[in-house]
């Protein structure tokens, strides 16, 4: 059994996940739908912040909330409230019965053609947890880290705080087609972000640890050290000139690089005809040396599930193979509009119906340390931050703020900001020629280091 | 409609027992400086087409009560989604213990609630009442308008969002406000395709004013013709340059330079805390004398407008930067008692789930004498911008970025060719000192934004005349 504190909910609400699904798939019934399905969601969260040595914040959260989607033949409508109350969930059911009767007659619109159990025990995805910290030692972690972080160089002058949070959550799924499971999950964060001052620069960056265990941020002074020397190789960051040059992106900036990547193979964006890859299936669009893989099974990873935002069964697969892409990811609705089936990518919240998304993406690793590929790349730059949101997965164009360091020879020589990274997405994954080898599991999108080869810097 | 004086009122009292003797058993230490209760009950409304079908339409009920007590620079916060006076009364026990000391008696006293002395945006035509075919209507009306705009349209995208929300504020030093605060947003958004040449354009609008106001027939035609004109641009667009550039904005939603490069630089939390670029720096010169720049949350009907901020303090224009010399921060309670000022009424929060924080308003650049013509005639090379997407900061270094979204190469004061978006990046505590001309030409931008800081969204403005800035950097690939 996970340890999860109890909600504690009045008995004026529905309290149960499940017993509040089959509620409102009966209400449906009755007013009139000819389908529903419905998502339950509810958690706990509690998070301590320190800052300067001092306790600046706590926060305490327990929320619950539904979203239904109705169906009146083949139109649809989607609610979704915080309130479980049995009357105000009838007057909502009825308010969505009514909007559906007006939306579009889409004759793709519908639940999947059929339900299939949960791919594996929604018990197992998650790791038992021993210990449910209490406020106390929530505060002890950020507070050490905090302090790990200000001793670390006399030029940390300044603190924006270190945090320590815990969260739990419990997702319920149910459809008029009799699926209903429901899995838990669990979520600690500790993190620490702090301000150094040279002359007349001042510099803040952060460092953070996140996982499905409280062990997962025991080493405070790790977190608290990383932070402050990230913070600390900031300082004298200059401008380079204007030029194509190759570029290291760290796995923090590789991760985000690869997200467009995930935004760009959705069958959404194939069907609207806004994604820069459409046509491309069996084709190259990475560098060869490029394999991306999808696992919803990895214990404890962020986006690890048992089944789909439709209730379908997740399963593995390799959404590119040496560069090549073997498929888009569809759920029920863009999968028949596009005469495919779900590749059980629907992504599920409480505020709308299912949209196409991934569980956890990771690329292969290399086997390169980060300085050779530095050495492999001669002179270049090593992007640590990237800020805005230049990019776009309709054309691919892709322009972006960035801070890094300059790098030649297998060595760094200084920080570098106030520059921007533009290309084409499609350039950009086609000129990664080589990765690290420092993969981690951290995010539902994990890259080790990726070296791409002439990118444009705008500086000086 | 509801009376919004009893709105929570009559929702908390479907208990027996009665809010004001919960609160009653949770004391305050006389450390506390400030507590509240922020109660909200938030509908939405929302529907979306897209391949020419409006398939999706929905509402979404949001409601609860935030608890918070502040004591010097700590704050202890906690909600609850129930309106029972018995979660309500645990939220505050929850947030309390973040204040040290035993309690004194003192407690969180309900009165009758008071409304904004003024009202910005009078709820009188509210789009929940309209019928639902009327709202699907217009969406197909935008489909079939930016259709036959080009036969080059291969997809519209477009959506319609109401937004009903209702506050009580009730605080400990005894004032209790209520306020009813609507917001409409629509948005049109269509791909245009040549061969294999596909390029976006969108166009917004939006407000916290009634539904006749928002969506008439001309502004539909409005938003249809610019979304679909600025994809058709950039159908022709050229590869954007790299490099450092003379840069002239056009007026408007360009202002988000103003949000990025110094307004959250200028928020009471990081300056209170030293963390600000701008930090320590009021009296002193940070822009050219040609900029006087303000955060206004009075302009009636705006997006980012308030009649009081969620601290219940009436909002207010705040001088930020007066003739290119810094004049003040933007304050909420907390952050104004440690710097010993007041709130500027900038107290804000995404909903009853997220604390307060400064944030800003509508911040505008007031108009120069420069004619419009003549800044963008001054520019021997450099590039003319438009429109934007998004954009971001770091408060502590003050570099920031926005992405073009229309923009034109100029040479010697004449538009040669439109080029492809990009990312601009500057310095916000110089980038101000380097604006050369500004236009008599001031326009706020068409209600379209919304600012994300630690996690919380809030609805804001911009305004802006048309600028020429020296020396940004251009994120082009040539």
């Amino acid at each position: 059994m996970n340890v999860v504190p109890s909600q504690n909910l009045p008995s004026t609400s529905i309290a149960d996940g499940e017993e509040a699904i089959r509620f409102i798939l009966e209400t449906a019934r009755e007013a009139g739908a000819t389908s529903a399905d419905a998502l339950y969601v509810s958690g706990t969260e509690e998070a301590v912040g320190v800052r300067k040595g001092e306790i600046e914040k706590v926060q305490a959260a327990q929320s619950r909330g539904i979203g239904i989607r109705v169906f009146a033949g083949t139109r649809q409508s989607s609610v979704a409230t915080h309130d479980l109350s049995p009357d105000h969930l009838r007057t909502l059911v009825a308010r969505a019965v009514a909007m559906a009767q007006h939306t579009a007659d889409d004759p793709y619109a519908g639940l999947p053609d059929r339900i299939l159990p949960p791919a594996m025990d929604p018990s197992k995805l998650f790791p038992e947890e021993t210990h449910l910290p209490s406020r106390d030692e929530l505060l002890e972690r950020a507070l050490a880290t905090e302090k790990a972080a200000l001793s670390f160089d006399a030029r940390i002058t300044n603190s924006e705080g270190a945090e320590c949070s815990r969260a739990h959550s419990h997702i319920v799924f149910g459809n008029s087609l009799g699926f209903l499971h429901g899995y838990r999950k669990s979520s600690y964060a500790l993190s620490c972000s702090v301000i150094a001052t040279s002359e007349d620069q001042m510099e803040r960056d952060y460092w953070y640890v996140t996982g499905p265990l409280w062990e997962k941020t025991a080493d405070t002074e790790a977190v608290g050290r990383k932070a402050a020397s990230r913070t600390v190789s900031r300082l004298g960051a200059r401008r380079i000139k204007t030029g194509t040059y190759p570029v290291i992106f760290d796995p923090e900036t590789a991760r985000s690089l690869i997200g467009h990547f995930a935004g760009a193979v959705s069958g959404s964006a194939l069907y609207r005809n806004a994604t820069y890859l459409k046509g491309r299936e069996g084709t190259p669009v990475m560098n060869a040396g490029m394999t991306l893989r999808e696992d919803p099974f990895i214990s404890g990873a962020p986006g690890s599930r048992p089944f789909d935002g439709e209730g379908l069964p997740t399963r593995k697969k390799t959404l590119v193979d040496k560069g090549v892409l073997q498929t888009f990811l569809f759920d029920t609705y863009s999968a028949r509009k596009l005469g495919r089936q779900s590749t059980a990518n629907a992504v599920r919240s409480l505020g709308d119906g299912p949209g196409v998304g991934i569980s956890n993406l990771i690329v292969d690793p290399g086997t390169s340390t980060l300085e050779e590929l530095m050495k492999k790349a001669g002179k270049g730059l090593l992007v640590t931050e990237l800020i805005g949101f230049g990019v776009s997965t309709v054309t691919g164009d892709y322009s972006r703020g960035a801070f890094g360091y300059w790098f030649e020879d297998g060595a760094i020589l200084h920080p570098v900001s106030e520059i921007t990274l533009a290309g084409t997405l499609d350039e950009i994954y086609k000129n990664i020629v080589d990765r690290g080898s420092d993969l981690e599991i951290r995010s539902s999108i994990s890259s080790p280091s990726l070296l791409v080869e002439g990118l444009r810097i705008a500086g000086e | 409609m509801p009376d919004i004086v009893r709105f929570f009122e009559d929702r908390v009292e479907r208990s027996t027992e009665s809010l004001q003797s919960a609160l009653a058993h949770v004391a305050l230490p006389s450390t506390v400086d400030d507590a509240d209760l922020y109660f909200e009950h938030t509908v939405r409304e929302h529907y979306s087409v897209e391949d020419g079908m409006v398939k999706k339409a929905g509402q979404d009920v949001s409601q609860g009560v935030g608890a918070r007590i502040v004591s010097g620079e700590r704050t202890g916060f906690a909600f609850t989604e129930e309106f029972s006076p018995r979660q309500i009364a645990q939220a505050l026990e929850s947030a309390r213990r973040i204040a040290q000391g035993p309690g004194t008696g003192r407690s969180l006293a309900i009165s009758r609630p008071g409304r904004p002395e003024r009202d910005l945006y009078p709820v009188t035509d509210l789009a929940f009442d309209r019928p639902v075919p009327e709202k699907i209507g217009i969406l197909e009306t935008i489909d079939r308008l930016c259709r036959q705009e080009s036969s080059k349209v291969v997809q519209v995208m477009a959506s319609l969002a109401f937004e009903d929300k209702t506050i009580q504020i009730v605080r400990s030093d005894g004032q209790v406000v209520v306020d009813r605060i609507p917001l409409t947003r629509l948005n049109v958004s269509v791909i245009a395709q040549d061969g294999a040449n596909r390029q976006t354009g969108s166009f917004g609008w939006g407000g916290r004013t009634a539904f006749s106001g928002i969506i008439s027939p001309d502004r539909l035609a409005h938003a249809c013709r610019e979304a679909v004109r600025q994809a058709l641009v950039n159908l022709s667009a050229h590869a954007c340059p790299s490099g450092t550039m003379d840069v002239v904005l056009g007026p408007g939603w360009p202002g988000i330079l103003l949000h990025e490069a110094i307004g959250h630089g200028l928020e009471g939390d990081f300056n209170r805390k030293g963390t600000s670029a701008f930090s320590g720096r009021i009296g002193q010169r940070v822009a050219s004398p040609l900029c006087t720049i303000v955060d206004d949350g009075t302009l009636p009907g705006r997006r980012g407008s308030l009649n009081v901020d969620d601290e219940g303090t009436p909002t207010q224009r705040t001088v930020l930067i007066e003739n290119g010399i810094l004049r003040g921060y933007l304050q909420d309670r907390q952050n104004a008692r440690l710097m010993g000022t007041r709130s500027t009424g900038n107290g804000r929060r995404e909903s009853y789930a997220h604390p307060v924080m400064p944030r800003m308003t509508n911040t505008v650049m007031l108009p120069g004498e420069s004619d419009p013509a003549e800044v963008l005639a001054s520019l021997d090379r450099g590039i003319y911008a438009v429109n934007f997407g998004g954009g971001q900061v770091d408060i502590t270094s003050g570099k920031f970025v926005f992405s073009m979204s229309e923009a034109y190469y100029v040479e010697k004061g004449k538009i040669l060719h439109p080029i492809k978006g990009a990312t601009l990046i500057g310095n916000g505590p110089d980038v101000l000192t380097k604006v050369r001309m500004v236009g008599t030409d001031m326009s706020l931008d068409t209600g379209v934004g919304t600012c994300g800081k630690d996690g919380q969204s809030v609805p804001v403005g911009v305004g802006l005349p048309t600028i020429r800035v020296d020396g940004l950097t251009v994120g082009g690939t040539t």
